[in-house]
């Protein structure tokens, strides 16, 4: 029996532009398992990011409630939400978003380095975790260094490297070219696989709705279709 | 990793890095050498009260040093010498009688104090000797005086003039005699030179009535830090008729000023500071506004608000540090040969010289110098980096994220 991990219910946001309100998401009801390999797919502006980072507790949502692990977010402080997302939650942006100053390897430490682990032991899990994902010679080059699809393959090693629940990806293919995207989401999917990693994606590409076993479709801030895909 | 990365986001914008750790440096050095000069003359002004008569530590007969006559001599005066000479701290002393009196000149007259020395103590303890700007200084020879060059042109005299002085003896009478100028002296205060006159230990006695009898000794010390241990030797040892003064006690207003030339750089510190921490301000909150995007992506995966708030601090700190220390190092450098050739100030020698201090004054650099510009500004950068830090802090991971 699947294991309920994230659930959203009446999920609401309005932005305010300019004064005027923006109805961002309208009402989002959403169950999330363990070891789902779940799409959000939609038109831009759709409200895919917006729920994203509602589920991340990244933003604070205008009414209904995120629950992450049947904990409500919206009681949590600041300080228990970056706890939160340090230790189960991992996030690959589509700009990628790594530290510019600091090398691939050190970028994939560094949440291990907020977590308190001792070196030693962080070293070996880095070293072990870029040659599992083939990124072993990328260790010692920054960002600017590497090209789109070595950044976001060094953004996936830093999400997955403190083992958390959950993957959130934001359109993790944006910006690299079909192939190299093709790549990332084999990746991706080997961590889902062989971790047990809950991944959640936001994209419009066809080759990511395509890979999803779980695609809801966004359309104006409202779930506008569900899909269960068996693979 | 903290360390690391506020030590390479502060290269990210080198030149503007740059033109902070430099505008840092060129406040280290202005202030290092002010202080070192300011803290210079004030000691020059110190040690020169102290090198031309008052020394280390002054014995007397209670109740001299507010009423300077001679009725108070300084009693059983072999039973002072003998206590001084048994302190091993105290290196050199001299006997000295001391009185108000009058020097005439056949052109003019001028009320005076006259000192009388043991030329030999004397040129141990005190710095007239060196002084001496003609002639030369006092002999084994009767009737001799030196007086300074200013009380000199005064009276209108010079080295070979006689002058007639005058002062109320021991017993009432007013005690006279002649005595020949062999030397013209020129201290660093010229009021000073105005007033002391030196004669013989031995003829300032008969003048005075004084039968042996002297009105202070004047020690100097091997070491001056020990002056208090000396001070409570000397009263346990002399009782209750003595009064034994320390250097800060018979020069107050001196000590005083030394203490609050202290304070005064520290309002020093405080004006350069302030000057700087707005640049500070300025070049956290550029920086800070250009990375916030990234500060963001900190948060989403994981980052607390005070590290991140500490990794901008690092950073203003690193500024602060690496400008401060290049500053000292170059402050140092144009300090070290100015502490040893002084800095000329003669185009100021008059004013300088009514305050008791020479026209070359020689910039001395202290611990509490050294520490002042090594950690008062760096303080200060990380104080200018708190609000460009709070304000990253208050962002949240999306505002942060989308902010442009």
């Amino acid at each position: 029996m699947a294991t309920e991990i994230i659930r959203t219910e009446s999920l609401e946001k309005v932005y305010s532009e300019n004064g005027v309100p923006v109805h961002a998401l309208r009402g989002i009801d959403l169950v999330v398992n363990k070891g789902d390999f779940l799409v959000i797919a939609g038109p831009s502006g759709s409200g895919k990011t917006t729920l994203l980072n509602l589920i991340g507790g990244l933003d604070t949502p205008t009414r209904g409630a995120v629950y992450f692990e049947r904990e409500d977010l919206s009681r949590k402080s600041d300080a228990e939400l970056s706890t939160m997302r340090l230790h189960k939650l991992g996030f690959v942006f589509q700009a990628y978003n790594l530290i510019p100053v600091l090398t691939a390897r050190e970028n994939i430490e560094f949440t291990m380095v907020l977590m308190g682990v001792p070196e030693r032991q962080r070293t070996q899990r880095v070293l072990d975790l870029m040659r599992d994902l083939g990124i072993d010679e990328l260790a010692e080059k920054r960002p600017h260094e590497m090209s789109g699809g070595q950044q976001q393959r060094v953004a996936v090693a830093r999400a997955i490297i403190t083992d958390p629940s959950v993957v959130l990806a934001d359109e993790p293919t944006a910006n690299l070219d079909s192939t190299t995207g093709a790549s990332l989401l084999d990746l991706m999917e080997r961590m889902n696989r062989e971790k047990n990693i809950t991944f959640i994606f936001s994209s419009h590409d066809p080759q990511v709705i395509q890979r999803g076993r779980r695609l809801f479709l966004l359309r104006d801030g409202k779930i506008d279709r569900k899909e269960e895909l068996s693979r | 990793m903290l360390l690391k990365i506020a030590w390479r986001n502060i290269w990210r914008q080198r030149r503007r890095s740059v033109i902070v750790i430099i505008s840092v440096a060129i406040g280290i050095v202005a202030t290092l050498l002010t202080e070192t000069l300011s803290r210079g003359m004030m000691l020059q002004m110190l040690e020169n009260q102290i090198g031309s008569h008052v020394a280390h530590i002054q014995v007397h007969r209670k109740g001299f040093e507010a009423n300077q006559v001679v009725q108070n001599y300084l009693p059983a005066r072999t039973k002072v010498e003998r206590l001084v000479s048994e302190i091993p701290e105290a290196e050199y002393y001299s006997e000295r009688t001391i009185t108000f009196g009058l020097i005439s000149s056949a052109r003019s007259s001028s009320g005076v104090t006259i000192v009388g020395i043991d030329p030999r103590r004397e040129e141990r303890v005190t710095t007239i000797e060196k002084s001496l700007v003609a002639g030369q200084y006092l002999s084994a020879r009767r009737n001799e005086v030196i007086v300074g060059k200013k009380l000199a042109e005064k009276l209108g005299v010079g080295v070979g003039d006689k002058i007639v002085a005058m002062a109320t003896a021991l017993d009432g009478h007013i005690g006279s005699d002649v005595f020949r100028i062999v030397g013209l002296y020129e201290t660093f205060s010229s009021e000073f030179d105005k007033v002391y006159i030196y004669v013989p230990l031995k003829e300032s006695q008969e003048m005075l009535a004084l039968d042996g009898d002297v009105s202070e000794v004047a020690i100097i010390l091997r070491d001056r830090n020990r002056l208090d241990q000396v001070q409570q030797a000397l009263e346990r040892g002399l009782g209750g008729s003595y009064e034994v003064l320390t250097y800060p006690e018979i020069l107050p207003f001196l000590v005083l000023q030394l203490d609050l030339f202290q304070e005064s750089m520290l309002v020093f510190y405080a004006i350069i500071g302030i000057a700087l921490i707005f640049g500070i301000i300025n070049t956290m909150l550029m920086s800070v506004f250009e990375r916030m995007t990234e500060f963001g992506v900190l948060k989403a995966i994981g980052m607390r608000n005070g590290r991140l708030v500490v990794m901008i601090l690092l950073e203003a700190l690193f500024l602060g540090v690496i400008g401060s220390v290049g500053g000292f190092v170059v402050g140092y450098f144009i300090y070290l040969p100015l502490s040893h050739s002084g800095v000329n100030l003669s185009m100021f020698s008059a004013s300088l010289n009514s305050f008791g201090v020479g026209a070359i004054i020689y910039p001395v650099l202290t611990v509490d110098g050294v520490l002042n510009a090594l950690l008062i500004i760096p303080l200060i950068a990380v104080l200018g980096a708190i609000y460009p830090a709070l304000k990253a802090a208050r962002f949240e991971p999306v505002a942060a994220m989308r902010y442009v």
